[in-house]
């Protein structure tokens, strides 16, 4: 009996020995270190699926369909603190969306576009590009700490309404214009 | 008669006295063994020395592919004792959460930190090794050691890469970290 007991506490000393001695054993060099620099750079862009709408219009009619409808896609990738990207669509005058070149215009007033499906809404607001009462901001996204980098899409579509004002007065012509779409992130 | 017998013991006295004149002037004295102690130690030793203390990134949202400015070699040198049995060298970070942060809150983990070493696959540290943080390392080499390589060197060439793919709404940012070298013999 006794001699199973030290013969058990001899391997275990036998053991520990061995560990000290293995622990003992182990060399380390210095530590060397290497200084990490990694920068991504704040960007935000939009691009368009296509960049002209052509319109038949109808004297007097409020349903002047555009001939395509565009989606803006949207991306970012954002500092911390921001906390919002807006999305607007502007003319750079209220009073001549779309003109002849003598005199005769469709204001943006007229002129509606259907965000993503949602009801089509006049360009009268002012917003953060473009003329006084000439825009309408399409979206305006959150930012959180999940979507600091992402994207989205906006499909538009167009609309001219000739029903307001001497619209229905609108003298047969060709009118041309130029709508701007274009993104914000705040603050 | 009487005179020879005389001349013969003086010649015997004088060949005696000869014979024990000889040896007393030959005889050899010594002194006690003073020992010297002799001891010569050889000490162990490894370094590692980097042929660059810097990488810059320039990170793209999202993308898998966001390689360093440059690699950087890492030469260690040794001379180990006869025990030794292997030598490891190891990278790490001392946490894998935030191996890179903006120092705002957001963070690059080690386990988007690549190192590609002498070509081979880029391999992300993930590993829990004797140095660092617990998931936060990487085996860089292991070399046995043995009877011809008790005294040796090697390098490493080290390529890096940040890995953004499990990271797509990282925010835009400068973010710093400090990536270790070091080596280990046992």
């Amino acid at each position: 009996m006794n001699t199973a007991r030290l013969s058990r506490v001899a391997v275990v000393v036998l053991a520990m020995t061995f560990a000290v001695s293995m622990a003992s054993a182990q060399l380390n060099s210095g530590a060397q270190t290497i200084a990490l620099n990694a920068n991504l750079t704040e960007s935000l862009t939009l691009s368009l699926s296509a960049s002209a709408v052509n319109f038949t219009l109808a004297a007097g009619s409020a349903s002047n369909v555009g001939s395509t409808t565009i989606t803006a896609t949207t991306a970012w990738t954002l500092k911390p603190g921001r906390t919002a990207v807006g999305v607007y669509a502007y003319f750079g005058s209220a009073a001549a969306a779309l003109t002849d070149g003598v005199g005769d215009n469709i204001p943006s007033s007229a002129f509606f576009i259907s965000d993503n499906g949602g009801a089509s809404t006049a360009l009268t607001n002012t917003v953060a590009f473009g003329g006084a009462n000439a825009g309408y901001q399409m979206a305006n996204v959150a930012i959180t700490g999940l979507n600091k980098a992402s994207s989205r899409a906006d499909v538009m579509a167009f609309n001219i309404n000739l029903t307001g004002g001497t619209l229905p007065q609108l003298p047969a012509n060709t009118y041309t214009g130029t709508l701007n779409i274009q993104a914000q992130a705040t603050p | 008669m009487r005179l020879q017998k005389k001349l013969g013991t003086v010649a015997t006295l004088a060949l005696l006295a000869a014979m024990f004149a000889v040896p007393a002037r030959g005889q050899v004295r010594n002194s006690g063994a003073s020992p010297i102690a002799l001891q010569a130690v050889l000490t162990q030793s490894i370094s590692v020395t980097l042929s660059g203390n810097a990488v810059n990134f320039n990170l793209v949202a999202g993308s898998a592919n966001n390689p360093g400015s440059t690699s950087i070699t890492a030469t260690t040198t040794w001379t180990l004792k006869p025990s030794v049995a292997s030598l490891k060298l190891y990278a790490f970070f001392s946490t894998s959460t935030a191996a890179l942060t903006d120092g705002a809150g957001n963070n690059i983990p080690s386990a988007d930190f690549q190192i590609s070493t002498n070509a081979g696959a880029f391999t992300a540290l993930t590993n829990t090794v004797p140095f660092g943080g617990a998931n936060a390392g990487l085996q860089l080499s292991s070399t046995p050691i043995l009877g011809n390589n008790k005294i040796g060197t090697r390098n490493d060439v080290m390529n890096f890469n940040i890995n953004l793919t499990a990271l797509p709404s990282l925010a835009a940012s400068g973010y710093t970290g400090t990536l270790t070298i070091q080596a280990q013999a046992i």
